[in-house]
């Protein structure tokens, strides 16, 4: 089942002398079971974007698809809650979403809201509270009184417990350290490659995009400009340059070394392989 | 739930956007003082005449005045509901059920919605056409007289100030926490007694908690430009009243005085 956006415009505070367009006229097919990225600068619609996958907000025009729902632009769709539970949402800081007097009741909540049983929810809580590597002295603390990377985390494993088909992270990783990065973006590749999840990530992390997504769209002010590969994408730093984005590390060092006169082959992904080669040609040379 | 309007800063520009905000200030009081004269109809029609003439002055939309209007809905049915049922005078003109509507239930009724309409139009005037920080100047000048009775003036517009401030903030952001609980499942319109108190919690708590986080931050982040109350601050803008400021106060001024005139002839 496709995820596509047909025609898409989305109007903040229509009617008003603040009204702002932040989609104009969005036509965009997203992959299944795959990880796509969506980048762009700040105020370029990522957020409203993807907040019209699990219909939190509805079209102003054109309509959505997603799994087997369809969303158009004026209508008042029904039963939002099943579709909800079958895509996962988590916003951008989700830290200021924590209630529950322990994050164990604070993750099972999603689940019990879902129709889960108490000893059930509590035990997904538990899973995904491992797969975001809270350990089991956090289930009876209070969720209030942990530090902001925890909190993200109790908000993420809040989402991951109602299991959803499609996941959607809107900067999953923007404040967290960076071994808590590496650590959540493993996650969601194996979410990916494990159970097959279709994840879609905003994010400003090029490093990221480069390592852990399939698919990148970029969006510019309220239009997605690309939508390509990732491989494409990073195949050389040409193109991240014309959208005015910085490209990972390793493709400037390639392109900075093919500037230079080595040979540098597309295959090499990363650091590792890169200095084995560059030993390899040096040597050879010297 | 959508778009709040009430209180909220429209940037245009209008005669009435440059007016000083003392004069408008002083207008709305008295004008609201005039609301609250029993003059009857007559005398809300004047007033509503002149609110009216000064939204369109102001370039403001009526739309977005009767959009402001729209949470107080529902108290206003609820008002309506209890009048019926307890106001017993004046003819009675139909009957529901067991309730029988009497002609006083509905005009009462009506007066409270016709005061809170004019209220409303009166303080957008205010609000949509005056920036928040000239607001506060407004407000330390106003205040400034009592100073000598130790109305500390200065803390009293600071305080009011930071409060309109964070009006739109915390509109924004219970809306952030409605759809991040949404996504989780929660139901805001509808549900079981027990799934809406939860729906509640989830809602307050969050609300409460980065309240007094943003109230935190704004507070060190004073303290760190060195903000001390109490302490002498210069200004960077001046108030000046000009000859339209004067007309304004004198046009309230006569609307009051003619609602006094109006309460005693009846
Ligand atoms: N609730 C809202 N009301 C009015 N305008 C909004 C609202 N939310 C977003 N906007 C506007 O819509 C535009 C797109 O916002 P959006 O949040 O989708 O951007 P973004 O790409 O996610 O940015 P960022 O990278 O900063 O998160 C912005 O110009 C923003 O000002
Ligand atoms: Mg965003």
């Amino acid at each position: 089942m496709p995820i596509a956006f047909e025609h898409v415009s989305h109007i903040y505070n229509d009617g008003t002398p603040y009204r702002h367009v932040a989609l104009e006229d969005v036509s965009l097919e997203l992959a299944e079971g795959k990880i796509t990225a969506i980048i762009g600068q700040t105020g370029s619609g990522k957020s409203t974007l993807v907040q019209h996958l699990n219909a939190l907000l509805l079209p102003s025009a054109g309509k959505v698809l997603i799994l087997d729902r369809t969303i158009e632009a004026g209508s008042q769709p029904k039963q939002l809650k099943s579709l909800r539970g079958q895509v996962g949402l988590v916003f951008q800081f989700p830290e200021y979403q924590l209630f529950e007097e322990t994050v164990l009741k604070d993750i099972a909540f999603g689940p019990k809201n879902f129709g889960v049983s108490e000893e059930d929810a509590a035990k997904k809580a538990r899973t995904a509270m491992q797969m975001v590597g809270l350990g089991p002295e956090f289930e009876e603390r209070s969720p209030l009184e942990l530090s902001g990377g925890q909190k993200r985390r109790v908000a993420i494993a809040g989402i991951l417990a109602m299991d959803p088909a499609v996941l959607v992270l809107d900067e999953p990783t923007a404040g967290l350290d960076p071994q808590g990065t590496e650590q959540m973006m493993s996650l969601f590749h194996r979410l990916n490659r494990e159970s097959g999840k279709t994840i879609l990530i905003v994010t400003h992390d090029m490093e990221q995009v480069y390592r852990y997504c399939d698919e990148v769209v970029v969006m510019e002010q309220g239009k997605p400009k690309l939508r390509t590969d990732v491989q494409t994408f990073f195949h050389d730093s040409s193109l991240c340059r014309e959208l005015n984005i910085l490209p990972p590390a390793l493709i400037r060092m390639k392109d900075m070394l093919r500037e230079n006169g080595f040979t540098v082959s597309d295959e090499i992904s990363d650091v590792n392989g890169l200095a084995k080669e560059l030993a390899r040609q040096v040597k050879r040379h010297g | 739930m959508g778009n709040f309007t009430l209180g909220r800063y429209l940037p245009l520009d209008s005669p009435i956007h440059r007016m000083d905000p003392r004069a408008k200030i002083m207008g709305m009081l008295l004008m609201l003082i005039a609301i609250f004269i029993p003059s009857g109809w007559i005398g809300y029609g004047i007033i509503f005449v002149c609110a009216a003439g000064t939204i369109l002055l102001a370039k403001l939309q009526f739309g977005f005045i009767l959009k402001s209007m729209r949470p107080m809905m529902i108290m206003m049915i609820f008002l309506f509901i209890i009048n019926c049922l307890v106001i017993h005078t004046g003819e009675p003109l139909f009957v529901i059920g067991p309730v029988v509507i009497y002609k006083d239930a509905i005009l009462q009724t009506l007066y409270i919605v016709v005061r809170l309409l004019l209220m409303i139009m009166i303080t957008t005037c205010l609000t949509a056409t005056t920036k928040p920080l000239d607001m506060t100047l407004g407000i330390e000048d106003l205040l400034k007289p009592f100073e000598k009775i130790h109305v500390p003036a200065h803390e009293i517009a600071m305080l009011i100030s930071i409060a309109l401030r964070f009006i739109p903030d915390l509109i924004d952001e219970t809306q952030r926490i409605i759809k991040a609980q949404e996504s989780r499942g929660v139901d805001m319109k509808e549900g079981k007694m027990q799934e809406r108190i939860m729906a509640i919690l989830s809602l307050i708590v969050p609300l409460f908690v980065s309240a007094f986080q943003r109230a935190e931050d704004l507070a060190n982040a004073m303290e760190a430009r060195g903000y001390a109350p109490g302490e002498k601050r210069t200004r960077y803008k001046v108030l000046k009243m000009a000859g339209r400021d004067y007309t304004l106060l004198l046009c309230c001024t006569a609307v009051l005085a003619g609602m006094i005139w109006l309460s005693r002839m009846s």
